[in-house]
């Protein structure tokens, strides 16, 4: 079912780059997907636009067929997807419950022990928590929020390659069990092996490369 | 999880951040409330040294020349003849503090040997007799030529009491409480030397010793007995009446008014001198703020420099709170990008960032306050206690100079107090403000990006 969609949308940095030229790619629940590309291609600009975080040169990205900037980013944001960021981006005066109550009103301590936290580390200050357990929090909290849509910057990027194949794992499962759509940005191949749906973005135009 | 307990949460777990705004807004807060509090003190003091300088005006008697038959210029003074009415419409002008009538006698006594003089004998051995109202607003007092030794000033309310120079004192085995009674006297030249112009005695007055006063000067002049220095009685104005050298309620010899403000010196004088009761062809005025006029200039300095050091501190204080929550707010700015990624709204961010600062801000002025009276205790203490004048009221005018008490001066008003603190947390409030529509401009892409 489709849920976020790009329609020829246009990103420049500065009106004289272009990173994105008139992108247009549909999303359905259920599915995990990934986008591979070299450094500063424009991946996570790319994710920035389907979050709300930034706003296209031109184009429109459609949530359920509404263009987002119309129903207002920060609604997109509140109520349609949730990030998981490379460096967790978890806040560091609350426990790894307090960071999942930030976001969800379901009580935090099942979806944290479903990811392999236990009840005295989801009680812990996050930054006593190893860089696999953080990333762990930062996923519980993406689906513990209503979000049907999970963006992920380089989820593995700082994770020993064991850790990041659980973490590739989680991802995987809320995408099939959940019916979450999650979308991830990369240029790890091992990362990029797990997805439904393979994408290279390339000078600009995103390519499929891989259907499962 | 709603931004009332992220604020709190934030505060119970960021405790070094927590108590370094705590500390800076206790120190900004103490700072500049003991600021205003010494500039309002110096305010104070600077008024009350003024008052305690004071300033007056003497009704005086002019002198008329003449030309006599042999082509001589006479010199004769008048007497001046103030009324207690024409006092009380003097006093009704306002702003005079105290009025000191003063009449000038002779008085013998039978009871004192006075202290000889040039050409001393039995029948020039008087003293001269000032009967006035406050004996510590005579001149010689004022300005501490002389002081009292033993004994309490004259006042208004007294009756048959005199003041007596210890060397007199010593010289008749006199003390304070004893008795001795003063006869009429008039003091004439005769014959190339002094004579009493009364030699039948009429009027008797019973006195008692008040007080006994010291002269801190020496007197040189060649004098009479009834001239020296030592021999001054300073007597309570019924005193005179008694020996018929001055009729009740009427002032033959000067008048001096009092006022607390030298600044008003000059609109009183020339309001008395519309009065048409007071023969002013035979009566002037003389001012006297001598003693205002030497430092006026330096009390108006000293209240320039006090108001440009308290704006010196309210800015740098001001300055100080902002840079340091402007530091604050933008080192949060990663926390503010994923507040926002996260979905929580700007208002609600903005709202725990300032819930945050008001409720440290809060628990740092209450204890500023507790602190503030601490801090201003020491300088009243230290600094206030050693500069404060000595007030001229009714106490100290009847020597107890005990019960004039210590003025700590350090009492800023309520509201004065609450529009400090009310300035502080709008400092506060603005720049959180300020600095948070800097931070919330930023689009939370380029927060992030710039995390990672």
């Amino acid at each position: 079912m489709s849920i976020l969609e790009m329609k020829g949308v246009s990103y420049t940095y500065d009106h004289k780059r272009n990173v994105l030229k008139n992108v247009s790619i549909t999303f359905e629940t259920g599915k995990m997907y990934t986008i591979l590309g070299p450094s500063g291609c424009g991946k996570t600009t790319l994710l920035s636009l389907l979050g709300g975080l930034d706003s296209p040169a031109s184009g429109q990205i459609l949530y359920q067929g509404e263009d987002i900037a119309k129903t207002g980013l920060a609604q997109h944001r509140r109520g349609h997807v949730a990030f998981v960021f490379q460096n967790y981006n978890l806040i560091d005066y609350l426990t790894p419950m307090e960071n999942v109550a930030l976001t969800s009103k379901l009580p935090p301590l099942p979806i944290l022990e479903q990811l392999g936290l236990t009840p005295e580390e989801a009680r812990r200050n996050v930054l006593k928590l190893s860089g696999g357990q953080q990333q762990r929090v930062a996923i519980a909290r993406a689906l513990a929020s209503d979000a049907r849509v999970v963006l992920a910057d380089e989820p593995t990027g700082n994770l020993d390659e064991d850790t990041a194949a659980e973490i590739a794992a989680i991802l995987k499962e809320s995408a099939h069990k959940s019916g979450k759509c999650v979308i991830i940005v990369t240029h790890s191949n091992e990362l990029a092996k797990e997805a439904d749906i393979v994408f290279q973005l390339k000078k600009g135009e995103l390519q499929m490369i891989s259907l499962r | 999880m709603n931004f009332g307990k992220r604020a709190i949460l934030y505060i119970s777990r960021k405790r070094e951040k927590t108590a370094g705004l705590f500390l800076l807004v206790l120190v900004v807060s103490i700072f500049l409330i003991s600021g205003f509090e010494v500039m309002e003190a110096a305010g104070h003091l600077s008024g009350d040294i003024r008052t305690s300088l004071g300033a007056a005006f003497y009704i005086r008697a002019s002198v008329s020349v003449s030309t006599a038959g042999n082509g001589e210029m006479q010199v004769q003074s008048n007497d001046t003849y103030i009324t207690q009415a024409v006092i009380d419409r003097i006093m009704g002008l306002g702003g005079i503090e105290f009025c000191n009538p003063i009449n000038y006698g002779f008085a013998k006594s039978e009871d004192i040997q006075f202290i000889p003089g040039d050409k001393h004998n039995a029948d020039n051995n008087m003293g001269r007799v000032t009967a006035l109202g406050y004996s510590a607003l005579a001149p010689a007092f004022s300005d501490e030529t002389v002081t009292l030794l033993k004994g309490d000033p004259i006042t208004p309310s007294d009756s048959g009491k005199i003041l007596i120079s210890d060397q007199l004192a010593e010289a008749n085995h006199l003390s304070v409480g004893d008795t001795v009674t003063l006869t009429h006297a008039k003091l004439v030249e005769r014959d190339g030397g002094y004579a009493d112009e009364i030699p039948v005695k009429t009027a008797f007055a019973e006195v008692a010793v008040s007080g006994i006063y010291r002269i801190h000067t020496e007197d040189t002049a060649v004098s009479p007995t009834a001239g020296q220095a030592c021999n001054e009685i300073y007597a309570s104005l019924d005193v005179l009446e008694t020996l018929k050298e001055s009729e009740a309620g009427v002032y033959t010899g000067e008048v001096d008014f009092y006022i607390t403000d030298p600044a008003d010196l000059e609109p009183i004088t020339r309001n008395v001198q519309l009065i048409s009761d007071i023969d002013w062809t035979t009566h002037f005025i003389r001012t006297n703020d001598f003693r205002f006029s030497k430092i006026e200039e330096q009390l108006s300095s000293l209240a320039d420099l006090m108001k440009i050091l308290l704006v010196c501190v309210s800015v740098v204080s001001a300055v100080i709170l902002t840079l340091i929550l402007s530091m604050r707010m933008h080192g949060r700015v990663p926390e503010v990008g994923m507040l926002l990624s996260a979905g929580i709204s700007k208002g609600q961010v903005l709202g725990q960032f300032l819930l945050e600062v008001l409720l440290v801000a809060a628990a740092a002025l209450l204890l500023s306050h507790i602190a503030v009276s601490g801090v201003t205790r020491v300088i009243a203490e230290n600094v206030f206690r050693e500069m404060q004048p000595h007030l001229l009221n009714e106490q100290v005018l009847s020597g107890d100079t005990d019960g004039a008490g210590f003025v700590s001066y350090l009492h800023l008003g309520a509201a004065l107090t609450a529009a400090l603190y009310a300035a502080q947390i709008l400092v506060i409030v603005l720049t959180i403000l300020a600095s948070s529509v800097t931070v919330m401009r930023i689009k939370p892409k380029e927060i992030l990006s710039k995390m990672s």
